[in-house]
């Protein structure tokens, strides 16, 4: 390893970018501020769209202009509705039923064993020495890979 | 790893580019007759072309993504890309924007940028509305609220005439199942960020039994694209998503044995065989041209000529200086003689140019004068001997200064039977290094531990630190006093490593030199970072080929809690009865981007084998094109002026019934009515299941 700050910075900014179930790689706009653009937009509208046309079910609240999907299923539930109606939230595949199996995290062999210090799986022990000279942040990187660095 | 003896594959990355779309240049001919525009509104890719029978193909395929240059201060905010116009998708990467949170669509100012995006590129002109209805996909039980603002958003901004809503995988299914009306299917589609099972029975999709599985393409992909990185995190910046993606959907494969081939994988002489090595493009950058290596060359010359003409001038310096104090000191002789023979006259001028005035002072001056010439000489001695040596110094000798330095300072002996013991010596330098640094790991794993020796006396130091003392606090005080933070660090001090680690190398460096039977591991470390060899550009594959598409069949993997695709339509099967499961395995119809990978159905067909009983039959069959079938369908239904109408919601509809409102049909998710519309459109029909 050269140096391990160069090397923790790139790898450090791709874990944002792992999409769990609920947080989608690129960002749904609900971040952004889009009221300026909006003023932008206005000298080159399309000349076939409406003048007038504004959306109706926009917060004033620029942080949270839109409702975001969990918001929106929230809706849906509260909403009295007739029977036997499925809603988007109602068709979620259930938990595994199967023992999850483990795998080592570097070689992704079928591993019997963990790590007790640094929580990874290994399989033999040739891996378990590389898993021992990891740096931190690598660790850390490979066990948010499986949603596993939860800190106590 | 020797590169020699690996037979497997070597890929060098395409970087596919990425063109702009055009714009559809012949909307003439196709704007008069109200012709039909097909939107599959997906969340990884849209695409967009007219159901006309002169356009089989959908005229845009770009990415459902929009990029919003940040706002800098002091410059014109940049464009808005979408879709194709981002060229160099990894330069934006953080700066891109969906309308999509999961599969839905949920922000409507980026819909209506996209929908902006492609309304002109389709050269529509007409002014204040478009003229055409519109055929979007939807994502399986879209909620009702992204609906609503879905249509708002047409029939208010863009002035549609009518819409008509479908489920893609649905389309996809309905054009390649002849007899569709009344068919039965298992539905699988493997999206972007979904899998779907859909059972279909007499042609209607049964919504309460389908079931949805939160992952799909991306999170294959960016597991990849993280392992990746992970695995090789001097090559992280060069591992892009874009480039993980290409080597996914190129190389990598559902294993239909997984667990027989991940045993494979283990042994060596297989994974020298089958292991896949991805070259990273490079730029052979610093490649010393002629004109760099010459001067290369030029410099280090000029440099020794500089040195020499520096040497020289301080030589000459020091005879110049040499010569004067001889010629003084001849003369202060001279004027010695004279005391001595009594010449008053002479003397008296001679003592005043010294500015002496007695005969002790005089002695003093010439005995100083001597020792100067003295020094002066032995110094112009030394000086010439050290530039004879140097002469005679080869230039590859000059090279290893570094080395040197450190010969010297071991004192490298000149006698071959002193190598011996001196090489024993570098050895167990070497290894007092190595054992040192085994010491601190081992230091760094007690510390982790509880209940070590290590622990225990840590926490000693901290409660001592920590401790509050009456007395005047001295700490600090001395330098020594800092070095406590070292001991207690966990990770044993790991920056005073790196100085021992250099040292370590440079021993081995000059043991690999004089002793070169001991083989040094650490050998390619030594190779210099710059050098531009392709290798240092490469990385290798191995059970990742098999390992990441199996997210699809095991979400544990990533930590996801919900079953694999299997298991779930083994958990949609049971909620049928027998008759039914038979009915719906008979047909088990695969789609979706996700879908591409290698040796899915012989999977799936070992897997579906797995859960039915015993000689029973079933049939798996995959989309002809599992990407864009769900255009094709949606093109191909819409061709039929008789389904459109009866398929889509007017502007008419939409005022009456408002957005929500869905016109039903063969591709089309259920509708069912909110109750809190207004009375008088809810009383006609509470339910409408037209399905």
């Amino acid at each position: 390893m050269v140096s391990k700050k160069k090397s923790t910075g790139p790898v450090s900014e791709g874990i944002d970018s792992l999409p769990g179930s609920s947080a989608p790689s690129p960002v749904p706009f609900s971040a952004l501020n889009d009221d300026d653009s909006k003023q932008d937009e206005g000298a080159k509208r399309p000349v076939f769209k409406s003048k007038t046309f504004q959306h109706m079910n926009k917060s004033s609240n620029k942080k949270k202009a839109w409702k975001s999907l969990k918001q929106i299923i929230a809706q849906e539930r509260a909403q009295p509705m007739p029977e036997g109606c499925v809603h988007y939230s109602g068709i979620e595949a259930p938990p595994s039923f199967k023992p999850a199996k483990k795998y080592s995290d570097l070689l992704g062999f079928l591993s019997k064993y963990t790590d007790p210090q640094t929580k990874l799986h290994y399989s033999t022990a040739a891996e378990f020495s590389i898993i021992r000279s990891l740096p931190n942040d690598i660790v850390t990187g490979y066990l948010t890979l499986r949603k596993a660095n939860i800190q106590v | 790893m020797d590169e020699q003896e690996i037979e497997g594959r070597l890929y060098n990355l395409q970087d596919p580019k990425i063109l702009p779309d055009s714009i559809f240049d012949n909307y003439a001919a196709v704007g008069k007759n109200n012709i039909p525009i097909v939107i599959d509104n997906g969340s990884y890719q849209c695409r967009v072309g007219w159901a006309s029978e002169n356009h089989p193909e959908p005229t845009m395929v770009f990415k459902n993504l929009i990029a919003k240059p940040r706002k800098e201060r002091g410059k014109k905010e940049g464009d808005i890309q979408i879709g194709n116009s981002i060229t160099n998708i990894e330069a934006v990467r953080l700066q891109l924007r969906s309308q999509f949170d999961r599969d839905v669509v949920v922000h409507f100012e980026a819909q209506e940028q996209v929908l902006d995006h492609i309304f002109s590129h389709l050269g529509i002109e007409s002014e204040g509305k478009i003229n055409h209805p519109i055929v979007l996909t939807e994502s399986f039980l879209n909620p009702n609220h992204s609906r609503n603002l879905m249509s708002e958003l047409l029939f208010e901004c863009y002035g549609i005439p009518s819409v008509s809503y479908g489920v893609d995988a649905l389309f996809s299914w309905c054009r390649e199942s002849p007899g569709y009306i009344s068919r039965d299917s298992l539905v699988l589609r493997l999206g972007q960020h979904c899998t779907h099972v859909l059972p279909v029975l007499n042609g209607s999709v049964v919504a309460e039994h389908s079931r949805r599985i939160n992952l799909g393409g991306i999170h294959i992909t960016s597991f990849f694209h993280r392992l990746m990185q992970l695995k090789n995190p001097l090559l992280a910046p060069a591992i892009s998503l874009s480039r993980a993606e290409e080597i996914l959907f190129n190389h990598c494969r559902i294993s239909d044995t997984f667990y027989d081939d991940l045993a494979r994988w283990e042994a060596v002489d297989y994974q020298k065989k089958n292991v896949l090595i991805i070259q990273l493009p490079f730029t052979a950058a610093p490649v010393p041209t002629t004109a760099s290596l010459l001067s290369l060359e030029q410099q280090q010359q000029r440099r020794r000529e500089l040195a020499k003409r520096l040497a020289d001038m301080n030589a000459r310096k020091r005879e110049e200086r040499l010569a004067e104090d001889e010629e003084t000191l001849s003369r202060m002789l001279s004027i010695q003689e004279m005391w001595d023979d009594g010449d008053n006259n002479d003397l008296q001028q001679a003592l005043e140019e010294f500015d002496l005035s007695n005969r002790q002072e005089l002695n003093k001056a010439i005995s100083n004068l001597k020792a100067r010439i003295k020094k002066t000489k032995s110094k112009i001695l030394a000086v010439m001997n050290s530039t004879m040596e140097d002469t005679q110094e080869t230039p590859s000798a000059k090279n290893e200064v570094k080395t040197s330095k450190l010969l010297q300072e071991l004192s490298m002996p000149n006698d071959a039977n002193d190598m011996g013991n001196w090489i024993a010596e570098l050895k167990q330098k070497r290894q007092s290094l190595l054992e040192k640094r085994v010491a601190r790991r081992q230091k760094k794993q007690d510390m982790a531990r509880r209940r070590t020796a290590a622990a225990q006396e840590r926490m000693r130091l901290i409660s001592q630190l920590a401790k509050k003392d009456k007395r005047e606090d001295t700490f600090g005080m001395k330098d020594e006093d800092w070095d406590v933070y070292k001991a207690i660090q966990k990770d044993g001090g790991d920056s005073d490593s790196e100085e021992e680690s250099e040292r370590l190398a440079e021993l081995e460096e000059i043991l690999g030199r004089y002793a070169p039977e001991l083989n040094m591991a650490q050998e390619q470390q030594l190779m210099p970072l710059f050098t531009c060899i392709p290798e240092k550009y490469q990385f290798a594959l191995g059970t990742e080929l098999i390992r990441v598409p199996e997210l699809l069949f095991q979400p544990s993997m990533l930590g996801h809690e919900q079953g694999g695709i299997a298991e779930t339509i083994e958990y949609v099967l049971k909620k049928f009865s027998q008759d039914e499961q038979h009915r719906l395995v008979n047909d088990i119809y695969i789609t979706g981007g996700s879908s591409k990978f290698p040796g899915l159905l012989p999977r799936l067909h070992k897997e579906v084998m797995e859960m039915r009983p015993f000689h029973s039959k079933f049939n798996i069959r995959r989309s002809s094109c599992p990407s864009l079938s769900a255009w094709y369908g949606a093109r191909e239904l819409a061709l039929n002026p008789e389904w459109l109408r009866a398929s889509s919601i007017t502007k008419s509809m939409y005022d009456e019934f408002g957005g929500e409102y869905l016109a039903t049909h063969s591709a089309s998710n259920p509708y069912w009515q909110n109750f809190t519309l207004p009375m008088d459109c809810s009383q006609q029909e509470v339910v409408e299941e037209m399905y």
